[in-house]
């Protein structure tokens, strides 16, 4: 018989979720070895044994407080959806740390299943975790498995069909606190069960109890939607007090201790150290990568070379894409005008045909090595590495280390970085990473500054650019801490071992992200062609650039035609020198003109699709002064480079 | 909300074993147990949750200069603290030699 069934992904940071996402659902959830990429829940169906199962990917969480928005989103969706079972994801080789959250699970009465994952890499550490036993302890089934080679996979779904439907025999573990917690939480029980039934219904009342002691700002929230929530949650806030009093400490910090102190010594009671950890390769690269003195050397080398390799590899592949589809533009020509009167040739070679060639051999040369070296960079590990070395320079800006990662993801694409910006704690940090990374050329600006600037001025130029970039983003971060109101807040991030990518990973990593691209920019550079090419045959083009004229030759010293590249470019930035390609020969430009050209598309607006990003991260008010802020510091900058240069560099 | 207010100490005077310091403090290398948090009450939660409780052993693994970031490895996992939560965290020396 089938049924339908609903399971949930849980666990803390990087320990796997979306790699057994990914094989049981074979979809292509983006993997890597950084804390904090799942920000945004993902779904997907799978059919296993007869039953059909939703299966929900959740954000990594340490815990399930209130600390930041996926924490809540994360308890809520387990206490109220309820889903069939939860697996909760475990990194078999920091057992402690995880069994934390699993102890909050079995409080929250949920049922759960445990997957021990990355046990090879534990194995590797010296680490090995006797399951059974883990079992017995918690009460609850426990599976082994290495996610990313899919190994355990198919027993972990055995599992959890079979937990769900043979009637469990095995009980969970409820935790007893030391004696002057525990009183309070039963008192604080029974209260809660006679004064609100209701409330309990979706929440266990034991459980709304502790995080009531616990002072917990979101459930005592919701106790004051009830008629007697009050009086609990004062009672309970009293009790914290008295057991503060007797312990010095924030009554949190007191339950979490004792909930710690469970977890050592379950992970101790099934820990069997095997070899004592010696110093791994890993770990003289981390030692390496993250030393005060070598650290940064090895920061700016890697991401220079990146650049480079980008650049030289992009360039080689645009010459010889250039060449070949020359060929083929001139051959399917002379073939259509045959056939077809001269305005439907017309519209079809300079509209269709020059916007797909124009995308293949100007956009994706440089877009997809940057691909393959940005999930090279996800998968080692070396983000979080970079995040620890640039914590100094980004609390300049009134940020923490963990910006860098939005920022770095920024060179790729300004939409997933800027949902990327979640990893930060708070509203304002948010939003002050997201004005910075959307200032990043993303792959797209990258097209054009390689493509254009690169190619034809040559790579100091380019270089030149991105530097310039970064003194930008340094000054305008700095104005926009000092404008912002609010406390800067420190850093508290996890640091995952390096791992050797795999190749498989890396492969699937950047066909997805270039399928993405194909299938979305192709569309809009393909229609941004043609209506640029039926403007040009009506007449239409002569008033648009009239229009723009003082702007864009008067003030920024650009052919007149640059103008409507530039008002497309909204819709995508590398449509920005793909339809001036088609509108005058890229070599016709001087070497200032170029620079100029680049430097607007690098900073103005955000294109639609960061801005509808940011108008559902922040709302439209904080997206549109994003927008208007980008535009005008384009155009002045543009317009300032323009008669700097022309003084520096005559032609 | 302040608990257990304890005197910042920038530099360490002395090795007694009464004393306790700031996370900062501690050597690479040198091992420790904490003994109190103070700062807002999110910070010291969050903190705990992350595993930074009282009476636990902490490694300082290696720390940046000029108030630069620290790499700690507590309850087996390596976390990145900023100056300023670090300077929040208070630990006693522990009396065994720090190797490496």
């Amino acid at each position: 018989m089938a049924k339908q069934l609903r399971i949930a992904l849980a666990g803390n940071a990087n320990v796997g979720k979306s790699a057994i996402f990914n094989q049981v659902t074979g979809l292509n959830q983006i993997v890597g070895n950084w804390p904090g990429k799942t920000v945004e829940r993902a779904e997907g169906t799978l059919h296993f044994k007869d039953h059909t199962i939703r299966i929900i990917d959740l954000p990594g969480i340490y815990s399930l407080s209130t600390f930041s928005m996926e924490e809540i989103v994360s308890r809520d969706y387990i206490a109220v959806e309820k889903p069939d079972i939860i697996i909760n994801v475990i990194d078999a080789s920091a057992l402690e740390r995880n069994l934390y959250f699993t102890l909050q699970l079995l409080e929250l009465e949920a049922p759960i299943i445990i997957d021990l994952n990355q046990v090879d890499f534990a194995a590797k550490k010296g680490i090995k975790i006797d399951a059974e036993k883990l079992s017995k302890t918690l009460g609850v089934p426990v599976n082994s498995s290495v996610a990313i080679t899919g190994s355990g996979i198919n027993e972990l779904l055995s599992k959890v069909i079979a937990a769900i439907d043979e009637k469990e025999t095995l009980k969970p573990l409820k935790i007893r606190y030391g004696k002057e917690i525990e009183k309070r939480v039963q008192t604080i029980e029974k209260l809660v069960s006679s004064k609100l039934p209701q409330l309990c219904t979706i929440y266990p009342a034991r459980w709304i109890a502790i995080k009531l002691l616990e002072r917990d700002t979101d459930v005592a929230g919701k106790l004051k939607n009830y008629e007697n929530g009050k009086e609990v949650s004062d009672y309970a806030e009293k009790l914290a007090g008295e057991l503060e009093a007797i312990h010095g400490e924030p009554s949190p910090v007191i339950i979490a201790s004792e909930k710690y102190g469970f977890a050592t010594k379950i992970a101790q009671a099934v820990t069997i150290i095997e070899a004592p950890p010696k110093i791994s390769l890993e770990q003289k690269l981390d030692a390496l990568t993250t030393h005060k003195i070598s650290g940064y050397p090895i920061l700016v080398a890697v991401l220079a070379s990146m650049f480079v390799l980008i650049f030289a590899g992009g360039n080689l592949m645009s010459d010889g894409l250039n060449y070949v589809f020359g060929i083929l533009t001139t051959y399917t020509e002379t073939i259509l005008s045959l056939l077809l009167p001269e305005i439907a040739v017309s519209l079809i070679v300079n509209g269709v045909l020059s916007g797909i060639v124009a995308g293949i051999t100007i956009a994706l040369p440089y877009i997809v090595p940057f691909y393959i070296l940005l999930a090279l960079l996800e998968d080692s590990g070396y983000l979080p590495r970079a995040a620890f070395l640039m914590d100094t320079a980004m609390h300049k800006i009134g940020l923490h280390g963990k910006a860098f990662i939005p920022l770095i993801l920024g060179y790729g694409c300004s939409v997933p970085a800027c949902i990327g910006c979640r990893i930060m704690e708070t509203e304002r940090e948010r939003f002050l990473s997201a004005f910075v990374v959307v200032l990043i050329p993303c792959a797209a600006r990258t097209v054009v500054i390689l493509g254009l600037v690169g190619r034809f001025v040559g790579l100091p130029a380019a270089l030149a650019l991105y530097v310039f970039d970064l003194i930008l983003v340094f000054l305008l971060g700095r104005v926009a801490f000092k404008v912002l109101p609010g406390e800067p807040v420190g850093l508290i991030m996890e640091m995952p071992s390096y791992k050797k990518p795999s190749f498989r990973n890396i492969v699937l990593k950047t066909w997805s992200r270039t399928k993405d691209f194909v299938f979305i920019a192709f569309p809009i550079i393909i229609a941004g062609s043609i209506t640029i090419e039926a403007l040009s045959l009506s007449g239409l083009m002569n008033y648009v650039v009239e229009a723009a004229d003082p702007l864009i030759s008067g003030w920024l010293g650009l052919p007149s035609a640059a103008g409507v590249p530039l008002i497309f470019g909204v819709l995508r930035k590398e449509l920005t020198l793909i339809l001036l390609s088609e509108l005058i020969p890229l070599r016709a430009l001087s070497d200032i003109q170029m620079i100029v050209f680049a430097l607007v598309t690098m900073i103005y607006i955000p294109c639609l699709a960061t801005v509808a990003a940011c108008v559902r991260e922040f709302g439209w008010r904080k997206a549109v002064a994003i927008a208007v802020v980008d535009i005008a510091l384009a155009l002045f900058i543009g317009g300032i480079a323009y008669r700097v240069l022309s003084l520096a560099m005559p032609a | 909300m302040q608990f257990r207010n304890r005197r910042h100490h920038e530099r360490r005077h002395s090795h007694s074993n009464e004393e306790t310091i700031s996370l900062t403090s501690l050597f690479e290398g040198e091992k420790g147990i904490i003994t109190s948090a103070f700062g807002g009450y999110g910070l010291v939660r969050r903190l705990a949750e992350m595993g930074l409780t009282p009476g636990v052993e902490i490694r300082l693994i290696r720390k940046c200069p000029f108030r630069g970031p620290l790499q700690i490895e507590i309850r087996g996992c390596v976390l990145a603290l900023g100056y300023g939560v670090a300077s929040k965290v208070f630990v006693k020396p522990s009396k065994a030699e720090a190797n490496g």
